[in-house]
């Protein structure tokens, strides 16, 4: 289309376009720095649209071995006193909190030493990046299980809906039965509930059969839409694959399993794809129902939206940990970007 | 005892409902090459589809070798087939296509290459086997599944109009090709085709149906020659023959056939064939290949009207002539008047007595 544009009218597109690209990566990329960002930096203002490395301090030796510590805050008003003392484990401590930085008080105390003899002078050091990361998982003591909670359930959501989705999606395409129609119909209204509204039966319904705060519980619930879902786009994609494939199958030695294993599946792989990106949404990205559906075992979506809710100093380790939540997500997702690509590239069946 | 024989073959799809194929009877020799021939819907694919399994069968048998295989599964049958989409499997080589139905088998690993060679060397696609079909042509695509019918070694060979999908060049090229690899194989085929030239030229024999019954089984130059009813004559030949309706009267001591603009002698072989149609209507055809003009009017020996020629259709080789012999299109091809002019008059004859009678109720052939 662009070939089509002249000089000025392709500028115009750029310049939209750009645009539009910074209103989506902007806000990312700040809270990419903000999950890796140290105390300090959170409560400087304007913030870095990247983050630091190093820190930097100024230290001036003062009495009783004790050092003064400055710190520049970006505000214009140069080095500022922040600290004086002449304890290791103070100067340790401060050091973690404060700038992200793990490093032995004793050690900080040597290097300040030069300041006797050459006067007062700068010091950097390496920002520790993963601070944040650390942190989180340290201060909320579940985030790991939660972590593996996520993954399990969003496992378990996409072989429940695949199984049972795929199945009804090829009934749906190769089988003319009574009601049909019906099914079809009722598949899709199933979807229409929100989540939210079918919850607390759900929850009843759930620890009646022993599953409430269960990952399948859970994963039982997000199916629920996600089978009507899948059945709908597999049924789309067996109808178009055709059925002399499965017919030379069966005349060439097949029998219907293997010919479903073997021809229709493979066949069928860009719609399982895109069905389990959703299915896989669904359990990775929901909170309200595994705020209803458990109470131990916790998602880790979960965990980082209580995390956010209730600190209020430290938003640097809520952010990390979404930024935690978020990388299975975009890897899931590259991972099975070909396969979609396939199903709306318009490559034949 | 026929290598495949069909019994009383029907097939309904739903209950009480129509009758798809109508009580088929066919016997086929071993290494024989069968086209069924018809218009779609004739049924020519469900019966191949009845005997490769796919299908099932709602009345009569199917045997072969003398075994009656309607009972088995499409698998147990020995049966290959090629579709008309060709059916490759887009998701594997074409090496994985053809060995298939041997990794099926279990076959050890050495068997299966050894025979997956010699089925793309006898197709000659043997430097294609690492590729996947969406690299290939259809033709290419034709030879895998042609390859991947003949790694079987099969009893029977199936194909469902297998040429439909290629360019008309391609056509007739794999035409010969195929017929080439039925006899290497020494293979028993049956071909499913609408294209009558394709029947033409690949059938021992061709089986003619319409709406679900078999209208003529023949070789090729009985059905042109001696079609059995109206609408063998009709569907067999470009163009078709040309019909006319007249009505059988009797005049001295032999008979005429009369009709709107026709008037014609009944030639006297047909005779006594056709002294009980005396006053009755019956369709009289004639072949466009053997109807003669002539310009100076002449009566001649076999002369059946008179017209004026409409339009001309050069075809190179020949001409077709087209004209109206009362109000009924009729088309003549000509060699000789290949530069003749629209509205000049003639005189049509038909060459050698080769006319053919139709009994207007049953469309039998009278003879």
């Amino acid at each position: 289309m662009m070939d089509r544009l002249n000089i000025v009218q392709k500028t115009v597109v750029a310049i939209i376009l750009a645009g539009l690209a910074m209103i989506v990566i902007i806000p990312l990329l700040f809270f990419l720095t903000v999950s890796f960002s140290n105390a300090t930096e959170m409560s400087q203002f304007p913030k870095n649209l990247f983050p630091s490395t190093t820190v930097t301090v100024y230290v001036e030796p003062e009495e009783d071995g004790a050092y003064e510590l400055f710190y520049d805050y970006g505000d214009g008003n140069g080095y500022t006193s922040v600290i004086t003392t002449s304890s290791a484990d103070k100067l340790e401590n401060h050091f973690n909190r404060q700038y992200g930085i793990t490093i032995d008080g004793e050690e900080l105390l040597a290097d300040f030493e030069q300041t006797r003899t050459d006067g007062p002078m700068e010091f950097s050091y390496k920002k520790d990046m993963l601070y944040n990361f650390k942190q989180f998982f340290k201060i909320i003591p579940n985030a790991g299980a939660a972590l593996k909670n996520s993954i399990i359930v969003s496992l378990l959501t996409i072989l429940i809906s695949l199984t049972f989705g795929s199945m009804a999606g090829y009934a749906m395409a190769r089988f003319h039965f009574k009601g049909r129609e019906q099914i079809n119909v009722a598949l899709l209204i199933v979807r229409m509930f929100p989540t939210v509204g079918i919850s607390i039966p759900m929850a009843m319904l759930l620890i009646r059969m022993g599953l409430f705060d269960t990952m399948l519980g859970l994963a039982l619930l997000y199916s629920v839409p996600n089978i009507a879902l899948t059945s709908w786009i597999t049924s789309s994609i067996f109808i178009g694959i055709n059925k002399e494939l499965e017919e030379a199958s069966l005349v060439f030695g097949g029998n219907r399993f293997n010919t479903f294993m073997r021809i229709t599946l493979p066949l069928a792989f860009p719609a399982m794809a895109a069905s389990s990106m959703y299915s896989f949404q669904t359990a990775w990205n929901d909170t309200i129902s595994a705020l209803i559906l458990t109470s131990e075992n916790q998602t880790l979506a979960l965990v980082v939206y209580k995390a956010i809710g209730t600190t209020s100093s430290g938003i640097q380790y809520a952010a990390a940990g979404s930024i935690v939540l978020i990388i299975p997500a975009l890897v899931f997702t590259f991972i099975i970007r070909k396969y979609i690509g396939q199903m709306w590239g318009g490559v034949e069946l | 005892m026929s290598y495949l024989e069909i019994k009383n073959l029907q097939k309904r799809y739903t209950k009480n409902g129509p009758l798809i194929v109508d009580n088929m009877n066919l016997s086929i020799e071993k290494g024989e090459f069968i086209v069924f021939l018809g218009p779609s819907g004739c049924g020519k694919t469900t019966t191949i589809r009845m005997i490769s399994g796919l299908e099932e069968v709602s009345g009569g048998d199917i045997l072969i070798d003398g075994e009656s295989i309607i009972d088995k599964k499409p698998r147990e049958r020995g049966v290959s087939m090629i579709f008309q989409s060709y059916a490759i499997w887009t998701h594997m080589t074409v090496f994985d296509n053809i060995a298939y139905p041997l990794k099926l088998q279990k076959l050890p690993k050495a068997e299966i290459k050894k025979r997956v060679e010699a089925a793309a060397k006898a197709t000659e696609i043997q430097g294609l086997l690492k590729r996947y079909p969406s690299q290939m042509s259809g033709g290419q695509r034709q030879r895998v599944a042609v390859a991947r019918a003949i790694v079987v070694e099969p009893k029977l060979f199936l194909m469902d109009e297998p040429l439909s999908n290629l360019d008309a060049k391609l056509r007739v090229s794999m035409r010969t090709e195929l017929k080439k690899i039925h006899t290497a194989q020494g293979s028993t085929s049956i071909f499913v085709t609408h294209d009558q030239s394709e029947a033409m030229s690949m059938a021992d024999r061709i089986v003619i149906m319409y709406k679900g019954k078999i209208e003529q089984i023949g070789t090729p130059m009985e059905v042109y020659h001696d079609s059995a009813t109206r609408f063998v004559a009709e569907f067999i030949g470009t163009p078709p023959t040309n019909f006319f309706d007249v009505v059988i009267e009797k005049e001295g001591d032999g008979l005429i056939a009369s009709g709107d603009g026709v008037r014609y002698r009944v030639p006297q072989k047909l005779y006594n064939a056709m002294l009980p149609y005396v006053g009755k209507k019956v369709d009289m055809g004639v072949r466009p290949e053997f109807m003669e003009v002539s310009e100076d009017m002449e009566k001649r020996e076999g002369y059946m009207a008179d017209t004026v020629v409409n339009f001309v259709e050069p075809q190179g080789s020949h001409s077709i002539l087209i004209t109206n012999i009362g109000n009924t299109v009729a088309k003549i091809h000509t060699i000789e008047h290949m530069d003749m002019r629209p509205g000049t008059k003639i005189a049509v004859n038909v060459k050698n007595d080769n006319v053919m009678f139709f009994d207007c109720d049953t469309s039998f052939r009278i003879k």
